[in-house]
């Protein structure tokens, strides 16, 4: 494999400088190194991938790129010149725009204002605002994305999709001519990914240069010129994707060779344990009926917004149902999510950081929340025994944490799955719900995911699993349900399971 | 994804929970009293809500930034006594109106300095301020009042001008101002972004602890503007003048349909929470209710107020 960091051969001018290069560099935070000696380039109208596991430096190279942090050594070339890029300020000036996965919204301002936040088009009166102006700069931006909403809406009346769009739109009106994107893709359905990947490609017409980082391997072969793979901090090599395959990748972020193939052990499904007959509710789904049974993995599909988070949530009681009932266990569940609970049900929700985990508390107290209960069923706490439990769960999961005693928030979005998993082994959970298990998640980290998915299967659990991804529900479902509107519209069996018919029943006619 | 599925409120969950107490309160008072609904009457509800109103605009941005103030009600009092103390002294007015403006402002200052930059809970460092300014209160009045005011203090709280009374005027002034920071300035998106998302103001280059800093300035600054308007209105400075005021202000806030937590603030709203506790004040003076209900009241009106919003949370 060569190693090249020469202007790719597919592209026109000769022999033009970089539109930007990262010349060496490092950032350590308190003796940790993020960064060590990374070099970058970027030319116009190249699309750029920029793959690597959690940790493997990519969030601390973004802000870099985005004057957010200062690197400790190392230069910037921009156009051949050299360049500081110190400030926020800096980089907009040079026509950087970063696209952050976390987004940078202000959930009570409107989209408007949130697209040209920190900025200012200045009204008559000094110091105030030309809302008028901002509004139709607001208008023409929006439509630039062909994204056709009002851009007076609040951003927290928006779904996650939208607001990835909110937040393309910010980083567009900046008139970007190097735009950084930090998986674009983790929120949106496929029909809006490919709307993307259309407009990613007007900006590459445009000669745009674009850094995107991304975990899946489609997004990679299918869009990249060239590929720059990360690994603790390090650039270990670039490359053109007509030269690496997808196994190859990921043993260079990985550095060791990992098992594509979805751990997966197919068995004979045991009784029933959830049955959901007829549910509607008030959140827009509507006489909702599907079974899972003891030992299957059981996919629930279908485009983002066409209601499967709000299934899985009125199975487990956090909303409110009109009608039909949900049999878990062959026992009707009354009341909600402490009785689902109660019942052996496990919810894990899509955002985990708002929903499933209490950041700021330790990997300890996370792991034995969901099983009080059943962990000290005289109701008093033994912070010992709680340790020992959390400490029994982390061997098993193999969750990366130097204690039981760290803080949740310090560790990696594979890891704090795990914890979101973990939480509900002392609960005796033995029916769990998965909301897009992997979203954000780097290729390791998905594996042992799927890996301890199936090894909750194999010892006699349910599972429900939602993902966007249809090569996952492919891979590890026994069967499929497709959601369409806030309906089912079919259920696909092992053998009918393939991308296309999930496409044709999730697709609106 | 959970917003995708339309859930529009219908038209009576959109009135705010604040509109529907005041209509409530108006109309049972007006059956209660013949004295409530005209306009002399009406007109002294807003006279006596002008000082509540100069704190709690301040404070909506405050809470606003998921921060308290709980030392305006202090700061007031020793503002009134600054405001006293130099009248009495130079018998200048103006004099009198910059040591009030001075009090508040170092108070606001040193406020934004423990919160934005010492990184102290809002609510802990805000309690040592209003310790200090209601200790300093004791210690310069010495527990007593401050009277023999020069004569045009009196004219700045019971004078008018055309017609209108000079404390209402002062309070339309200061929500245009506000209103106008709050939702027509670039200093008003980072209020909102310092409650719903800081990073935001990182990513744009812009410094959050000096903005929170500034949030905290504003609130100290308006405490010491009421300040003048209350010693106008005692006509005295006063060691206890303000006590109790930053319970009604964040009440007003509260009860106006402004969270606490994520930016999400109202700033209406909190006018017509101000107005919803002076009209349940002044009904109930009217009423001879005695008024140490009143304040119970005030409590009833802040769960009220919260109770309505959850059941229009939760139903579509």
């Amino acid at each position: 494999m060569i190693d090249i960091l020469e202007r790719p051969a597919q592209t026109t001018v000769d022999d033009a400088p970089p539109l930007l290069e990262l010349r060496g560099i490092s950032k350590s935070f308190v003796g940790v190194k993020a960064l060590g000696d990374v070099d970058l380039a970027v030319w116009p109208g190249e699309i750029h991938m920029l793959l690597g596991e959690n940790g493997a430096g990519k969030s601390t190279l973004m802000k870099v790129l985005c004057g957010a942090v200062r690197p400790d050594n190392g230069r910037f070339l921009h156009h051949g010149q050299p360049v500081a890029i110190a400030s926020a300020a800096d980089a907009r000036r040079l026509g950087i725009a970063v696209i952050f996965q976390e987004f940078s919204l202000v959930p009570y301002l409107d989209i408007a204002h949130n697209i040209f936040f920190g900025r200012t088009f200045r009204g008559r009166i000094p110091g105030t605002l030309d809302r008028r102006r901002l509004y139709e700069e607001a208008r023409r931006v929006l439509d630039m994305i062909g994204f056709t909403i009002d851009p007076r809406l609040k951003v927290h009346q928006l779904g996650v999709a939208q607001q990835q769009m909110v937040e393309i739109a910010k980083a567009l009106s900046q008139n970007a001519r190097i735009l950084v994107m930090d998986e674009p893709t983790a929120a949106l359905s496929d029909r809006e990914s490919d709307q993307l990947f259309a407009m990613i490609q007007r900006l590459k017409a445009d000669n745009v240069a674009i850094i995107y980082i991304s975990h899946r391997m489609a997004e990679v072969f299918a869009l990249g010129d060239r590929i720059t793979v990360l690994r603790d901090g390090q650039r270990i090599s670039t490359l053109l994707p007509g030269e690496a395959t997808p196994e190859e990748l990921v043993r260079l972020m990985v550095g060791r060779s990992v098992n594509m193939t979805y751990p997966r052990h197919f068995r004979a499904p045991g009784p029933t344990i959830l049955e959901v007959r007829g549910v509607s509710a008030e959140t827009g789904i509507a006489d909702i009926s599907l079974d899972v049974k003891e030992g299957e993995i059981v996919g629930l599909c279908g485009l983002v917004g066409s209601g499967r988070t709000e299934v899985a949530r009125a199975i487990f009681g956090a909303d409110r149902v009109t009608s039909g009932e949900v049999r878990v266990f062959g026992r009707i569940r009354r009341g909600g999510p402490d009785a689902s609970t109660k019942l052996g049900m496990a919810l894990i929700p899509e955002s985990r950081k708002t929903e499933g985990l209490a950041l700021i508390h330790s990997v300890g107290d996370n792991l034995v929340l969901a099983g009080l209960d059943r962990l000290f069923p005289k109701r008093l706490f033994w912070p010992k025994a709680a340790r020992r439990k959390a400490e029994e769960i982390v061997e098993r999961l193999r969750i990366a944490t130097a204690s039981t005693l760290r803080s949740v928030r310090t560790l990696s979005g594979g890891s704090q799955q795990k914890v979101v998993i973990g939480k509900w082994l002392p609960a005796g959970a033995r029916l769990f719900i998965f909301d897009e298990p992997t979203r954000g998640i780097d290729i390791g980290a998905k594996a042992q995911i799927f890996a301890l998915i199936d090894e909750l299967v194999q010892a006699g659990a349910g599972v429900l699993m939602i993902s966007s991804e249809q090569s996952e529900i492919v891979h590890v479902c026994d069967r499929a349900y497709v959601m369409r509107a806030g309906r089912i519209a079919g259920e696909l069996s092992r053998a009918a399971l393939t991308a296309e018919n999930i496409l044709r029943l999730g697709m609106h006619e | 994804m959970s917003a995708t599925v339309d859930r529009r409120p219908g038209p009576l969950a959109r009135l705010p929970g604040v509109a529907a107490m005041l209509i409530v309160l108006v109309v049972v008072f007006a059956l209660a009293s013949p004295d409530f609904a005209t306009l002399p009457n009406l007109s002294n509800v807003l006279v006596q809500s002008s000082v509540l109103l100069l704190l709690a605009l301040p404070m909506t941005f405050v809470i606003m930034t998921e921060g308290l103030d709980i030392s305006v009600g202090a700061v007031l009092t020793l503002g009134t006594l600054s405001v006293a103390a130099t009248a009495l002294a130079t018998g200048s007015l103006v004099l009198a109106f910059l040591a009030g403006l001075g009090t508040g402002l170092a108070f606001g200052f040193f406020n934004g300095w423990l919160v934005a930059y010492l990184d102290l809970p809002p609510f802990v460092a805000t309690l040592g301020s209003f310790s200090i300014a209601q200790g300093l209160a004791l210690a310069l009045s010495g527990g007593q009042s401050i009277t023999g005011m020069p004569p045009g203090l009196l004219a700045i709280y019971s004078g008018t001008v055309l017609h209108i009374p000079v404390p209402i005027l002062i309070i339309v002034i200061a929500y245009a101002v506000m209103h106008g920071l709050l939702y027509r300035t670039p200093f008003g998106t980072y209020i909102f972004a310092l409650g719903g998302n800081r990073e935001a103001l990182v990513l744009a280059g812009i410094p959050p602890r000096l903005m929170l800093a500034a949030v905290y300035a504003l609130s100290g600054l308006m405490a010491g503007i009421g300040a003048l308007l209350l010693t106008a209105r005692l006509n005295a400075g006063h060691p206890t003048a303000g006590i109790g005021m930053e319970f009604d202000a964040i009440a007003a806030v509260a009860v106006g349909g402004t969270a606490f937590e994520r930016g999400n603030g109202w700033l209406f709203g909190t006018v017509l929470g101000v107005f919803a506790i002076g009209i349940l004040r002044n009904g109930m003076d009217l009423l001879a209710l005695p008024s140490s209900l009143e304040v119970a009241c005030i409590g009833l009106l802040v769960i009220a107020a919260f109770l309505i919003e959850a059941i229009k949370g939760e139903q579509p």
